[in-house]
């Protein structure tokens, strides 16, 4: 039997007069450019590049706006119930979305495919061979990816998101990056990865396979729990370490201090994740009181199901910063974190994520704020920058370097020691606020 | 079919359910009523398997659904009171995804799709988008998705919501029905008097407590074999001392010229009782056996919840 998701994305995707219409349309442009370039000694590269562009049109931008809609209709016109109710395994409701909700636009992807395949072989340029299917591999990447962002941001306050405004955001991110990738990988040297040379088109092919595997898997994973499978989180931190071999591939083992590198990127890389969750996963007391009480029970993977994805990363976050700080492989050898200023920076670094935590969880506990996510935002804002930079102008740099210490002025141990005084305030911040609900409760 | 015990569930600041126990018997159609967030939704969701408490236990035909809410969905079927369609689909397709999306084996299908839509009365609404139907008719497609794997439960929150008084008597029917099929209801409404038409037992809730969970069949006043109700034609000051002499009577309530009583004993029983009120010279103009409504039921469950709270 045919998978009842697919089948019904294919019932809302396809009619008699779409299934002509798409295929008409694209032969005929492909007729009148090839017919009005008959005299061009270039007829075949310029079909080829117009069938990538209406690929890239139809299948990129039309198609990711289809796979957005897929979960924002289903939440908007409140079907996702009967969704979560059905019978149908995750994976199942996975590809059924995924490649149902973008079936007409692979239907004409495909069609363009077979006017710059036999385009790109008369054009005699094999660069087809590897670019295509980077481009499709780019396709169900993006889709994917606003299928499991659309669904893991399903419960979030902003208007912008539940209408899929996130989606877009992703579309034209995609698109930025894919051409700016396509700029450093287009250019005919081969690129080194972990001392592997390869084309750059090539490593562009299997970055793209890659990264669109990761994509499925995670909308996968979404999808899983959203049905009500539990899983625990361990393919959030893992795609961390992912992300981290990915880009220290190309600068680490370039570099006298490899484990310097990859601790920096993997800093930057987990502090980007641990925010983006930090902001996008409900962190409501009951959640944190469904932990306490697994916990209590001593039932771990319970505990381990109910765990936010945040603390993952962070936890990776603090990992990186004291791998970082290894005396051994670093620019300036023999010099410890204590010591050490330019050491020190991750570790600081990491308290902040630890503050910036707490501060969310502190707005995201109290009864009576209705868009803890924005209001932490502000605070943030105001903590990082704006009173920094008050306090400087204002002659006050102690103050400035006690909320901001990322810098050299009073030493490395003064800063971590001046974020990890703030990230404890933080944190006690947040257990004053559960112990008011608590009593709250008991009244 | 359906056992919660200490059922908690948290809203941030706001506990929807507290410590709420209750038992649903097989083959019953269960009245939930409360007054607008007293829990009742939420409650539904949790034995839907859409939302997970902070604590307690729900068991749906012996299966945990906390622990196995994917293995429950199977025996169940589930109306939110702010159900949805897919608005392009014909009627026909839409029973046809919730068959296959439960796991109906695809020969089975078209069968179940020509029984469901006779059951809600939409055989000749099966080529026709569900975007395009009335109100009445969308919620007929509604519960037939949710139906037409044939749930041993079903929860149905607010299904008459929005209905005229025909559809919704269709409705009442077509409960009934599948009642009799032996499916175990749940429904949720305001509406009391249309429940009343169908519900054999009445779940009471309100600030996310069980008020009342008791069978609706013995309708008749608790501590009591029959209720009666008994209106003279003009006020007679004895009435109330002359029935508290008589035997195997229980006064529930008394005036000059009306009274609501227990009386135990059969129907011969009560024929000697109107005999003996007309004999002491009652002008008795009507004598009936009394049964409480609903609506009756609920309000003196919250008046008793009410007095408990003072």
């Amino acid at each position: 039997m045919m998978n009842p998701e697919f089948k019904r994305n294919l019932w809302l995707s396809f009619s008699t007069h779409k299934l002509i219409a798409m295929p008409a349309l694209l032969t005929l442009g492909a007729l009148a450019l090839a017919m009005s370039d008959k005299f061009s000694d270039r007829t075949a590269d310029n079909l080829y590049t117009a069938a990538v562009s209406a690929f890239i049109f139809i299948v990129w931008l039309w198609g990711a706006r289809n796979a957005n809609l897929s979960i924002v209709d289903e939440l908007r016109d409140k079907t996702w119930d009967q969704q979560r109710m059905s019978a149908l395994n995750p994976w199942a409701m996975t590809w059924g979305k995924l490649f149902g909700s973008t079936s007409f636009n692979w239907y004409g992807g495909a069609i363009c495919l077979a006017i710059a395949i036999p385009a790109g072989i008369i054009a005699g340029d094999k660069a087809w061979m590897l670019d295509l299917p980077a481009f499709v591999a780019t396709g169900i990447m993006l889709h994917a990816t606003l299928i499991a962002l659309n669904l893991h941001t399903g419960q979030m306050e902003m208007q912008l998101i539940q209408r899929g405004g996130l989606g877009w955001i992703v579309i034209i991110f995609t698109l930025i990056s894919f051409n700016i990738f396509t700029d450093v990988f287009i250019i005919e040297h081969d690129i080194t990865w972990w001392g592997i040379q390869a084309p750059g088109k090539l490593v562009l092919l299997y970055s793209t396979v890659l990264f669109g595997i990761c994509a499925v898997f995670s909308a996968w994973r979404v999808v899983s729990n959203a049905l009500q499978v539990r899983t625990i989180p361990w393919a959030w931190p893992l795609f961390a370490l992912i992300l981290t071999a990915y880009f220290s591939g190309f600068s680490a083992s370039a570099s006298e201090y490899p484990v310097f590198v990859i601790s920096r990127i993997g800093l930057v890389i987990t502090a980007v994740m641990t925010y983006g969750t930090l902001f996008s996963e409900p962190a409501r007391l009951p959640d944190w009181n469904m932990l306490r009480l697994r916990q209590q029970r001593n039932d771990w993977r319970g505990w381990l199901q109910n765990l936010p994805l945040w603390p993952t990363t962070l936890l990776l976050a603090f990992c990186f910063a004291l791998l970082g700080s290894l005396p051994a492989d670093n620019p300036q050898t023999g010099l410890g974190l204590i010591y050490e200023p330019f050491l020190a920076l991750p570790v600081g670094f990491a308290f902040m994520l630890l503050r910036d935590a707490g501060i969310v969880l502190f707005f995201s506990f109290s009864p009576k704020s209705k868009r803890p996510g924005s209001v932490a935002l502000l605070y943030l804002i105001v903590l990082d920058a704006l009173l920094p930079f008050f306090f400087k102008v204002a002659g006050l740099d102690a103050v400035s370097y006690f909320l901001l210490p990322l810098g050299n002025k009073y030493g490395a141990a003064v800063g971590v020691m001046a974020m990890a005084t703030q990230a404890i305030i933080a944190l006690g911040l947040v257990a004053w606020r559960l112990q008011q609900s608590k009593l709250a409760e008991a009244a | 079919m359906i056992k919660i015990s200490g059922l908690t569930f948290d809203y941030p600041g706001h506990r929807a359910l507290n410590n709420v126990s209750l038992t649903v018997e097989p083959g019953s159609v269960t009245a939930l009523v409360g007054p607008n967030g007293a829990g009742k939704t939420t409650l539904m969701r949790c034995i839907a398997g859409l939302e997970t408490p902070l604590s307690g236990s729900i068991n749906v035909g012996g299966m945990d659904v906390i622990e196995h809410p994917r293995e429950v969905h199977r025996i169940m079927g589930y109306l939110s009171d702010f159900f949805g369609l897919y608005q392009e689909l014909t009627v026909a397709q839409c029973l046809e995804y919730a068959a296959a999306s439960q796991g109906l084996a695809e020969a089975a299908i078209p069968a179940a799709i020509r029984m469901t839509a006779q059951q809600l009365d939409l055989s000749d609404r099966l080529q026709q988008t569900s975007g395009s139907l009335s109100r009445g008719l969308r919620q007929r497609v509604a519960i037939g998705q949710a139906i037409i794997h044939k749930p041993r439960v079903l929860l149905l929150d607010e299904p008459a919501s929005g209905l005229d008084p025909e559809a919704r008597n269709h409705l009442a029917v077509l409960f009934r029905q599948l009642q009799a099929d032996g499916m175990t209801l749940l429904v949720s409404s305001h509406i009391l008097a249309e429940l009343d038409e169908y519900s054999t037992h009445l779940l009471s809730v309100r600030d996310g407590r069980v008020l009342e969970n008791r069978a609706l069949q013995a309708t008749h006043l608790p501590g009591a074999s029959r209720s009666l109700r008994i209106t003279l034609a003009a006020p007679d000051s004895r009435l109330a001392d002359w029935l508290a002499q008589q035997p195997g009577i229980e006064i529930h309530d008394s005036g000059e010229d009306q009274a609501l009583i227990g009386i135990e004993g059969d129907l011969l029983a009560q024929s000697g009782l109107l005999a003996e009120l007309v004999k002491a010279g009652f002008a008795v103009a009507s004598f009936a056996e009394y049964k409480e409504n609903l609506q009756q039921s609920y309000l003196r469950s919250v008046a008793t919840h009410l007095e408990n709270m003072q």
